[in-house]
């Protein structure tokens, strides 16, 4: 209790995944969360971003959620971020945390994200969900395996967001909660990066497989090309989710 | 021989919304060659004309296809293919 007391985390993203993640993390008694999000509330969001209400309909999502977590855990100290992730202020954000929480909902993001981390050295916890399905996946500081691993790049097209195909609640509270117990088993040292989670809320059924390093990944092989955040990487090349 | 195939949610609208289908091949490849016969449009969704796409994995039991000779992999009696697609959203 005491690591985790000392430790600062990054949530990326106070959404489906961020909210319940940063209370799992507050309660288990993490000392500081840093919250990234531009967004507001909005009340398509309230079936799942467990911080809201509806009276928090309109107001900037980063406020509302560090007053309903400092309310939950009154030792808590919460650093809002009222901004985006983006190529020009990822590499400070995360250099100013042990640790990093995806709870982005779009890939452009989620490759930013882990290529920030990879380069200032932080592990990383991603999570996605969509419709009945999400995904963990924990990286560690050394970086390998990492995201891009998993997946070499952005993909072609339009992917589904929440916003556009949906997605169950429940699905989201169960990636959040694996989210923040992989990220709280890499601040204490537990041997859990390169475990990839995945959850099907129809079939009611999780795996876990271990991910290896892509030979001549771009973000952490010996044969890396990934140096620093160039905005044009970041670009959604266009089709769906597969 | 029959494999069993697991399809995640965002594919099953081309398997009628089955989570799981059966398709015949002693690769992956052929499997994948004959789910497109039954589940036509499925193909297109796992490959490109390099193989497999970059935001898809393919696993035979736990292992990545990409580690064990991709759709060339040999399938044996009781393998389980599962597809993990990269997915945003949260």
């Amino acid at each position: 209790m005491t690591r985790l007391a000392d430790a600062r985390v990054l949530v990326v993203g106070v959404g489906g995944l961020g909210c319940p993640a940063a209370l799992a993390l507050a309660l288990a008694g993490v000392g500081t969360l840093g919250l990234v999000d531009d967004d507001r509330v909005d009340a398509s969001n309230l079936h799942r971003q467990i911080l809201f209400g509806e009276a928090d309909v309109g107001e900037p999502k980063v406020s509302v959620a560090a007053k309903a977590l400092v309310a939950r855990a009154p030792s808590l100290r919460v650093e809002p971020h009222d901004a985006r992730l983006t190529p020009r202020n990822a590499r400070e954000l995360v250099r100013g945390y042990d640790l990093a929480i995806d709870g982005s909902d779009n890939f452009a993001t989620k490759f930013l994200l882990a290529d920030a981390c990879a380069l200032e050295r932080r592990p990383v916890v991603h999570g996605a969900a969509i419709r009945w399905h999400g995904t963990a996946l924990a990286v560690s500081a050394e970086g390998a395996p990492c995201y891009r691993c998993l997946f070499e790049d952005l993909p072609e097209g339009e992917a589904a967001t929440c916003d556009s195909a949906g997605v169950v609640g429940p699905v989201v509270g169960v990636v959040a909660a694996a989210q923040a117990d992989l990220a709280i088993s890499l601040l204490t040292d537990l041997v859990v990066a390169g475990e990839l989670v995945t959850f099907d809320g129809l079939a009611m059924t999780a795996r876990r497989r271990t991910v290896r390093p892509r030979r001549g990944c771009a973000l952490c092989s010996e044969d890396r090309s990934i140096a620093s955040l160039t905005t044009s990487r970041y670009v959604a090349q266009a089709a769906c989710e597969a | 021989m029959d494999t069993l195939v697991r399809i995640p949610a965002a594919l099953r609208s081309l398997t009628g919304g089955a989570d799981e289908v059966s398709a015949e091949g002693g690769t992956v490849g052929a499997v994948i060659e004959d789910l497109e016969r039954r589940h036509p449009g499925l193909r297109d969704r796992l490959l490109d004309e390099k193989g497999v796409r970059r935001f898809v994995n393919i696993y035979v039991g736990e292992e990545d296809v990409r580690f064990t000779g991709g759709l060339a992999t040999e399938l044996k009696s009781g393998d389980q293919i599962s597809i993990v697609p990269a997915i945003a959203g949260g």
